[in-house]
C-alpha cells in the first residue's frame, strides 16, 4: 500500500486505533491483500490485488469507494476496510459500491473506529450487487468512544442475482454505541439466492439503537435469514423492525430478534412484519424480550458466579 | 462436616411439595434420593441450592454448622454446594472451555481439563465446541458432570446423573461418584433408577414430598421395587402405609 507523504502521521495513528479495535495492521500493508484506509474524509491508502479493482474519489463531501470483482475470481484473503476518524467533532460520509462478478467469491473485514468522538457522525452507505453464483461474506466491527458521542447511520442494500449468496455480520459489542441507525435491505432477485444478515449490539448508559431490516424474496427458491441480538442495559433504548416479504413461490424466510434487558430503565421493542403471496412459501419469525434466561443464569450461579458475572458470560456468548 | 436439612417444607397453591424433611449428608459419603417422578426429589435439591422459586420454605439448612437458609445461590455455591441439572441448559456462542473455566475465572491446568473430559467419556476436541444445539443432551450432561468434577464441591447434588446417557455408562457414573467421594465430597444423587441408587452408601425414599424410608440402598431399593412400582397411592404415602 502506498501512503501519501502528507498522511504518514495520520496513517500511523489510524493504524494504532485499528489495532486497538482488533484489526491486524500487517494485513493493511501486505501487497497481496486488498485494503483501503479512510480517515475522516480522506483516503489515506489503497491497495488492489489481481481480480479486485478499487477506486475512490470524493463527490459532494462523500468519499465514494467503488470495488469491482471480476468474473470467476476467488480472493483467498479478506479485503480489509479500515474506516475511522481521529476527530472529536465532525462528520464522515462514505459510500461503498461493490459489484461482484459471476461465480466469484470474496470476503470483507471492516473495522470502523471513532475512539475520540464527542459529537461525530459516521454516515455509511454500502450497495452490493452480486452477479450469478457470486458469494460475499461481509463482517463489520464498530468501535466507538466512551462518551456516547458517536452517531452512526449505516445502510446496506444488497441485490442478489441467481444462486448468489450474501452474508453480513454487524458487531457493536465492545464499546459504547452512542446513536446507531442501521438499515439493511436485501433484494433476492435471482432464483435460489441466499442472504443471511446478522446484527449484534451491546448497549450501555443512554445508548440508542434503531435497526430496520428488510428481506425481499422476489425470486423462486430464494431464501433469507435476518437475525438481531441486542443486550440493553442501564437506560438504553432499542427498537428493531424486521420485515420479510415473500414475493415469489417456494421462498423461505426467517426473521429473529432477541433482546435481553438488564435494569428497570431500558426501553426496548421489536416488530416483525411478514407478508406473503404464495402458499408454497414459508416465512417465520421468532422474537423475545426479557432478562437473561433464568435457567442459564442459575446454572452459572450454582457454580459460584454472581448474577452480574453470569449475565456477562451468557451475553458474551450470545453476542459473539 | 455435614449438610443438614432441618424440617424443611415447601408449599405451593395450598399443597405441600416437600413436607417436614430432615436429612443429613456427610462429606466423603454417597447418597441417593430415590422415588417416582413428581414426588419432590428435585424440589429438595433445588431448595438446598437456593434456586429462584425454592427459597421461601419453612425449616432451616445448615452447611458445616452454618445456617445458609438466607444465602443466595452463588454464595451457597462458593461455600461448596453445586447442582447438576437433570436437563442442562444450552449457552449459545459459549465454548465448552469458557463454560468449564467460568469465563476464565477458574484457573485450570489444561491437563486437568483433558482428564475430567476423559472421565466423562469425551475428548479435548470438545473444548472448542459451542454449548448449543450442536451438542446432544447426553453430551451436555457429560460436560456438566465434567464441570462438577472440576469444581470439586464439598456437596455435589446430581439430579438424574445418568439421564440422556446410555445405559452402558452406569460404570462411568460409578467412577464419578468414587472420584468425588475420594476427594472428600458428599454425592447426593437424585434418581428414579435403582441401578444408580445401588451405587451409593445410603438411600432415602421420597414420596409425597416426605422421606418415607432411609436405609442401605439395597433395603430401600427392595422396598421401592416391591411397594412403589405398582403403588396407586403415589404422593399419598399416608394412605399407602395405612393400606
Amino acid at each position: 500500500m502506498r501512503i501519501g507523504s502528507n498522511y504518514s502521521k495520520e496513517f500511523q495513528r489510524i493504524v494504532e486505533i485499528y489495532e486497538r479495535a482488533g484489526g491486524d495492521a500487517a494485513n493493511l500493508l501486505k501487497g497481496d491483500v486488498a485494503s483501503i484506509i479512510v480517515s475522516g474524509q480522506k483516503v489515506l491508502g489503497l491497495n488492489n490485488v489481481r481480480g479486485v479493482s478499487m477506486e475512490s474519489f470524493s463527490k459532494d463531501d462523500v468519499v465514494i469507494v467503488k470495488i469491482n470483482v471480476g468474473d470467476r475470481v476467488h480472493i483467498p484473503s479478506p479485503t480489509h476496510l479500515c474506516v475511522g476518524a481521529l476527530d472529536k467533532v465532525g462528520e464522515q460520509r462514505i459510500r461503498f459500491e461493490i459489484e461482484v462478478g459471476e461465480e466469484s467469491e470474496i470476503s470483507f473485514l471492516s473495522h470502523c473506529s471513532f475512539p475520540f468522538a464527542d459529537d461525530f457522525a459516521h454516515i455509511m452507505e454500502a450497495v452490493f450487487h452480486l452477479r450469478k453464483g457470486a458469494k460475499v461474506f461481509y463482517e463489520d466491527h464498530h468501535f466507538h468512544s466512551d462518551s456516547g458521542g458517536t452517531k452512526v447511520r449505516t445502510s446496506y442494500s444488497v441485490i442478489l442475482d441467481t444462486k448468489s449468496h450474501f452474508e453480513n455480520r454487524f458487531y457493536l459489542t465492545r464499546t459504547r454505541v452512542g446513536r446507531l441507525e442501521l438499515d439493511m435491505e436485501s433484494h433476492n432477485n435471482g432464483e435460489g439466492s441466499v442472504v443471511h444478515l446478522e446484527t449484534k449490539v451491546y448497549e450501555r448508559a443512554d445508548d440508542r439503537v434503531e435497526v430496520r431490516e428488510k428481506l425481499y424474496l422476489n425470486a423462486p427458491e430464494s431464501s433469507g435469514i435476518l437475525k438481531t441480538a441486542i443486550f440493553a442495559t442501564d437506560s438504553s433504548y432499542a427498537n428493531v423492525v424486521n420485515e420479510a416479504y415473500g414475493n415469489a413461490p417456494h421462498v423461505r424466510g426467517h426473521v429473529e430478534c432477541r433482546e435481553i434487558v438488564k435494569g428497570d430503565e431500558v426501553q426496548v421493542g421489536t416488530i416483525p412484519v411478514l407478508r406473503m403471496r404464495y402458499d408454497t412459501s414459508e416465512l417465520t419469525h421468532e422474537a423475545s424480550i426479557g432478562r437473561v434466561n433464568a435457567k442459564q443464569l442459575q446454572t452459572l450461579m450454582a457454580k459460584g458466579l454472581t448474577e452480574d458475572e453470569a449475565t456477562e458470560l451468557i451475553v458474551k456468548g450470545m453476542l459473539r | 462436616m455435614a449438610l443438614v436439612l432441618d424440617s424443611i417444607s415447601l408449599r405451593r397453591n395450598n399443597s405441600w411439595i416437600v413436607r417436614n424433611v430432615t436429612l443429613r449428608f456427610d462429606r466423603g459419603k454417597t447418597y441417593a434420593i430415590l422415588g417416582n417422578n413428581g414426588v419432590g426429589k428435585t424440589t429438595i435439591v433445588n431448595m438446598i441450592m437456593g434456586l429462584e422459586g425454592y427459597r421461601e420454605h419453612e425449616g432451616r439448612i445448615f452447611l458445616d454448622g452454618e445456617d445458609i437458609t438466607a444465602l443466595p445461590v452463588h454464595q451457597r455455591a462458593r461455600k461448596g454446594i453445586t447442582l447438576l441439572w437433570q436437563e442442562p441448559a444450552r449457552f449459545q456462542g459459549l465454548r465448552v472451555i469458557e463454560y468449564l473455566t467460568l469465563g476464565g475465572k477458574l484457573a485450570v491446568n489444561p491437563r486437568i481439563l483433558e482428564d475430567v473430559l476423559k472421565a466423562v467419556g469425551l475428548n479435548a476436541s470438545y473444548l472448542e465446541r459451542e454449548i448449543d444445539e450442536s451438542l446432544s443432551g447426553g453430551e451436555r450432561k457429560r460436560i456438566e458432570l465434567a464441570s462438577v468434577l472440576l469444581l470439586k464441591p464439598r456437596y455435589a447434588m446430581l439430579d438424574e446423573p445418568d439421564s440422556g446417557i446410555d445405559l452402558m455408562s452406569t460404570e462411568m457414573i460409578k467412577d464419578i461418584f468414587q472420584r468425588l467421594k475420594t476427594a472428600g465430597s458428599a454425592v447426593i444423587a437424585v434418581t428414579h433408577r435403582e441401578e444408580i441408587a445401588l451405587l451409593t452408601d445410603k438411600a432415602f425414599l421420597v414420596c409425597g414430598g416426605m422421606v418415607v424410608k432411609e436405609d442401605s440402598p439395597k433395603e430401600v431399593c427392595e422396598y421401592y421395587k416391591t411397594l412403589c412400582d405398582w403403588c396407586d397411592h403415589v404422593n399419598k404415602p399416608e394412605e399407602a402405609q395405612m393400606g
